[in-house]
């Protein structure tokens, strides 16, 4: 099973940098992220290699977070690889509540972290239209 | 220039007699009610021996909701008014049609005194509904018979448009909104002492300076009056300013007044600063006995040049409580502690802050959120922030701002934080 971390953070200076700060000083690999802001507040979803110790590094920072389940499937890193993953999963009726993605060093290819909310089927979908779909070993190796 | 020249004009010792008459009138009717029933009231040979009658407190009032101070059968009575809120029990207040038309009485002598006469056209731009304001006004108005306009608050270029097109001579206005509406009349580009007809204001239903008064008179170019009143023993109407605008008179023939020390009860001399209680000898559905109304302020010594001989209490300095007067509605700090904690996932600590945003009040409630149950997504939070601003409106009648805070950023709930932050300036 694959983890992000979601954290909560008021809408001021600094608050990002908080976060950052504390993944570098302890050598956490920041591999993507995405913002979600409603005006004075907002949701920093961050996708890092060692989930446990993360989320334990921003908990005693201070940061309200919790871990949320996703799925991290690869795209050809080309015109139209987002959208085939996505045609896929709406094409069974799966909403996607969030998603973002990093390209990744070797193969020319791109991971894309999936947020949605049936996650069985979404995982099965994406596997029949010949999507990889990461372990947690894969995942580690990323 | 007196509605009631004998009333409002007689001596002192004659006013005394009038009022240990009704208020043994009082105790007999008081005695009807479930709340005094049991504190065996009984005759008093003077004024003096209103002493000895223990005070009735607001708690007292929320205790005895909904009908522990009906003092007469529920066919005698035509109405009510109420505070806001559902958290602890609001103060409940109840009328027969005698109350209704006393108080109508005591708003129109007010309004008379102030030099309003039928003819002139009364905006009255307070609350209608539970709230006192409103009502209490109109009925005044309309017992001295001048044409009245029940346009309730809010809509400014509506109002400025009734202002103009009807010719409003008078007007009941909230001092923070009087300001604000001013602000809306520079933009439209009309001069109100040019282009309006307005001669006189009513401002109260929440504490403002004199320098605010002053500055609401320039602006408009009208003569504005200070009012008291609370709606425990009818609403507005209790305490009025005279054209000399040295003070409220307080109506003696309705009510008998005491000021007291807020902290021993011990009765002062006119002159001296304290809390403001009232004993009302007209009302039949409710009559209160030493009723503390919360409002701290003093009786003005000496006889007004007026010719009235009702003595005259000072603007309110403040309360004894912590009673909000957020854009002239009473708020208390306990009813936002309680339907925040009501709401699932909000943390314990909470601020409450009081903005000033162009001469209006804005009620700003931060809370912080649970870090228990949060669950990652930025819905839960503005869905958090809608529903805590709903239930707080429901609850207080007044829209709030909310902010969704960090845990831990917020000033911690032991000992005795300090939840309530007031940044107005216009009242210091």
């Amino acid at each position: 099973m694959a983890y992000e971390l979601s954290v909560f953070v008021e809408n001021k200076p600094g608050k990002l940098e908080r976060i950052t700060k504390i993944l570098a000083e302890n050598g956490i690999n920041l591999r993507s992220f995405s913002v979600a802001s409603a005006g004075e507040f907002g949701v920093v979803k961050i996708f890092v290699n060692e989930v446990d110790r993360a989320e334990e590094l921003l908990r005693q920072g201070g940061f309200t977070v919790t871990r949320r389940h996703i799925l991290v499937a690869l795209v050809p890193d080309e015109p139209g690889g987002l959208h085939g993953l996505l045609a896929a999963l709406s094409q069974n009726e799966i909403n996607v509540e969030d998603c973002y993605g990093f390209p990744l060093r070797r193969g020319n290819r791109a991971a894309i972290v999936v947020d949605v909310e049936k996650f069985p089927p979404a995982e099965e979908v994406l596997r029949k239209n010949g999507f990889k779909v990461l372990n947690d070993e894969e995942l580690r190796d990323l | 220039m007196y509605w009631q020249k004998k009333l409002e004009t007689m001596d002192a010792e004659e006013l005394r007699a009038l009022q240990l008459k009704q208020l043994n009138l009082s105790i007999a009717r008081a005695k009807n009610a479930p709340f005094y029933r049991s504190r065996g009231l009984r005759e008093v040979k003077s004024l003096e021996e209103l002493q000895e009658i223990p005070f009735t407190t607001k708690q007292d009032l929320r205790d005895g909701f909904p009908y522990g101070f009906l003092a007469v059968g529920l066919n005698e009575v035509v109405r009510l008014h109420s505070s806001s809120g559902t958290t602890g029990n609001p103060t409940v207040v109840f009328h027969t049609a005698t109350d209704i038309d006393q108080w109508a009485n005591l708003v129109a002598r007010c309004m008379y005194m102030t030099g309003v006469r039928p003819g002139d056209v009364f905006q009255n731009t307070m609350g209608y509904g539970l709230f006192t304001g409103g009502l209490g006004f109109h009925y005044g108005a309309e017992k001295l018979g001048v044409l009245t306009i029940p346009i309730g608050p809010g809509n400014s270029k509506r109002q400025i448009w009734f202002m103009q097109k009807f010719g409003t001579t008078v007007v009941h206005i909230l001092p923070s909104y009087a300001m604000h509406l001013y602000s809306i009349v520079e933009e439209l580009g009309i001069d109100p002492k040019a282009d309006l007809k307005l001669r006189i204001a009513f401002i109260g239903s929440e504490p403002h300076s004199d320098e605010m008064r002053r500055q609401i008179e320039r602006l408009w170019g009208v003569k504005a009056y200070n009012s008291y009143g609370l709606s425990e023993v009818c609403g507005p109407g209790v305490a009025f300013e005279c054209p000399e605008q040295n003070g409220m008179h307080i109506w003696e023939d309705s009510f008998i007044v005491e000021i007291v020390d807020p902290a021993t009860g011990r009765v002062l001399p006119d002159g001296e600063e304290g809390e403001l209680v009232l004993t009302t000898l007209q009302r039949e559905a409710m009559p209160l006995l030493r009723y503390r109304t919360g409002d701290l302020t003093r009786i003005l010594p000496g006889r007004c040049p007026c010719g009235r001989t009702h003595r005259r209490i000072e603007r309110i300095k403040g309360r004894t409580d912590d009673m909000l007067i957020v854009n002239g509605v009473n708020i208390f700090p306990i009813q936002i502690e309680r339907t925040i904690m009501r709401v699932p996932g909000v943390g314990k600590n909470y601020l409450i802050e009081i903005h000033e945003e162009r001469h209006m009040d804005r009620l700003h409630v931060k809370v912080e959120v649970d870090r228990e149950v949060f669950h990652g997504t930025l819905a839960e939070l503005t869905g958090l922030k809608e529903r805590l601003t709903e239930e707080l409106k429901t609850e207080l009648t007044v829209t709030p701002v909310v902010s969704i805070c960090e845990p831990g950023s917020l000033p911690v709930s032991e000992g005795k934080a300090k939840r309530v932050v007031d940044l107005r300036t216009k009242n210091k």
